[in-house]
């Protein structure tokens, strides 16, 4: 299109002056005409009309000489200058077509290309190092032949995919190497097909995530010892408590029952702190899952009461529930959804000094379900508000409380989880008068 | 004399087995225990307990591989299950489920008279 171009720029060039020339030409007579009553006074009396016209038709023939020249050497020149185009766009294609090979073969990535049957071709260095092969023992091989054990009904859903045109994105599966080492790959095919190369029908790339899955998979396993190491003895305190607190196996004097009461409580502060402890890592390895269904938040905010009951009692605390008959059925995370009001309560009870108020309230603000829990405690200092729900921080105000236990994790998960789960958390607040903490749900 | 609910205990860990043990005899149940699935598995099908509370963490075999061979036997299809661990990540509940388990406990959210509820429950 562009050579088009610049064979055409000449000649509408020449056209365009000879015609301005002409014009110019015919118009000059009548011009100079009204000007002068005798257009040779113009000219003065050395030249006359006759002269004038003739060299003014002497230049004409020489410019559209000139002009009829040019073109019909550009012309005859056109053909070779196109072979010189034609062979510097040879030269840069070769270029670029080398530059995209050694791209390809150099990539740190696998790539490959699939033919119509899913057969490999093309492997680069990086495939044929991922599978630790040389190419005559890969090309010509389909490619979920190198499919791990177990992947039987995956890899035949993948290639069903390929077959009927749908580019595969990133998709997780297990392959093998040559040596039998298992390597977990996310698997993008796309689309390359033309009509003269069959085969490369499809461009495959294989990410190897092992690592990030070992790695994965050891931070799980990790949390499940964890979990199960901190659980055993502290269970085995709780039940050891509650057997002699039974009675069970003798009875206990009253100021053995009361270290034994005493005993459980500081227990069950050791179990909620590892239970958040455990929420928060999971968390932060991403190993949280959210699993919705039918939730019932009153049940699940008197549950929270009832369990709080010792300390209620022993702080004398007013316990105010407005639930307005709202939220007995909604769909959420009933597990997430108490952890985070159960932090929320427990937080509201521990913060809030003796015979004070805690108040929870249900409200549907325009389709927005909120859940506010209020107290008349110790309230957060202004200049702190912003810092309230980052990882470790205790307000100042009560840290010095010896009988408030605070780990400096509970609004932080608060604030993770209610995010999980798709919603946010607010509060107002106020030193020495109390703290509102309002949830809003998706 | 009444008929004894059988319940077996299938744990790793010392106390804990010693203290439900105490707690489920000292409520009229008949109690065996373990502390492997090994163990815990021969035992079971021995036995046939009308309960069995089963960890999920032990050595030799877990609780996971030994409810499967519960499950392949013909008393043990239908045997009653109660896990009672310290995982309570969603992937450990999501196989209790799987395997036909219903019951699934957190050990440090129940006191034993709870427990003993549990249990007496058919």
């Amino acid at each position: 299109m562009a050579e088009k171009n610049s064979t055409l720029r000449p000649v509408s060039i020449a056209i365009a002056v000879i015609t301005v020339w002409l014009i110019v030409f015919l118009l000059s007579f009548p011009i100079l005409e009204k000007i002068y009553s005798d257009p040779t006074q113009f000219l003065g009396n050395r030249m006359s009309i006759e002269n004038f016209q003739f060299l003014f038709l002497s230049i004409t023939f020489i410019v559209v000489g000139t002009l009829i020249a040019y073109i019909v050497y550009l012309l005859l020149t056109s053909k070779s200058r196109a072979a010189l185009i034609a062979g510097e766009s040879m030269k840069w294609l070769a270029l670029s077509r080398d530059q995209f090979r050694r791209l390809y073969e150099g990539a740190p990535i696998p790539y490959l290309t699939l033919d119509a049957k899913g057969e490999i071709h093309n492997p680069n260095n990086a495939a044929l190092r991922f599978f630790g092969v040389v190419p005559e023992e890969i090309e010509g091989k389909v490619l979920f032949s190198f499919r791990a054990e177990g992947e039987d009904e995956r890899a035949s859903r993948l290639m069903q995919f390929y077959n009927s045109g749908v580019a595969l994105n990133r998709e997780e599966i297990r392959m093998v190497t040559k040596s039998g080492e298992e390597k977990w790959v996310l698997l993008s095919v796309f689309d390359i097909k033309h009509p003269m190369d069959e085969k490369s029908v499809g461009l495959a790339s294989l990410f190897d995530i092992s690592d990030q899955k070992r790695l994965d998979q050891a931070k799980t396993q990790f949390l499940s010892l964890a979990s199960h190491q901190l659980r055993a003895p502290i269970a085995a305190i709780k039940w050891l408590a509650d057997m002699l607190l039974s009675g069970d196996i003798g009875e206990l004097t009253e100021k053995q029952r009361d270290y034994m009461t005493r005993l459980g409580n500081v227990n069950r502060d050791m179990i909620d702190l590892v239970d958040t402890l455990l929420n928060v890592s999971r968390i932060e390895i991403g190993s949280l899952t959210v699993d919705i269904g039918p939730t019932n938040v009153q049940e699940v905010c008197r549950s929270i009461v009832l369990e709080l009951g010792p300390q209620i009692e022993k702080k004398r605390l007013r316990i105010d529930e407005r639930y307005n008959g709202l939220f007995e059925n909604i769909q959420s995370d009933p597990k997430l959804l108490r952890i985070i009001i159960h932090n929320l309560i427990s937080n509201a009870v521990k913060y809030t000094p003796d015979e004070g108020t805690v108040t929870i309230t249900l409200v549907d603000s325009g389709g927005q379900k909120q859940i506010t829990v209020s107290d008349t405690g110790y309230g957060i200092p202004a200049a702190e508000k912003d810092r309230i729900f980052t990882k470790l921080y205790r307000a100042s105000n009560v840290r010095s409380l010896s009988s408030s236990q605070g780990t400096g994790l509970g609004l932080y998960l608060v604030q993770s989880l209610i995010e999980t789960l798709g919603g946010s958390i607010d509060f107002v607040s106020e030193e020495n008068k109390g703290s509102s903490f309002t949830l809003t749900l998706k | 004399m009444e008929n004894k609910k059988k319940v077996l205990v299938v744990d790793d860990d010392d106390n804990l087995r010693m203290v439900l043990m105490d707690k489920l005899g000292a409520s009229g149940f008949e109690v065996a225990d373990a502390p492997n699935g090994e163990e815990g598995l021969k035992k079971a099908l021995e036995w046939h307990p009308e309960v069995i509370l089963l960890d999920v963490m032990m050595p030799k075999m877990n609780g996971w591989q030994m409810l499967n061979k519960v499950r392949t036997d013909a008393w043990g299809k239908t045997a009653r299950v109660i896990m009672l661990t310290g995982l309570d990540d969603v992937t450990n509940v999501a196989h209790a489920v799987g395997k036909g388990v219903r019951e699934y406990i957190l050990k440090t959210n129940i006191n034993l008279d709870e427990l003993v509820k549990t249990v007496s429950a058919s």
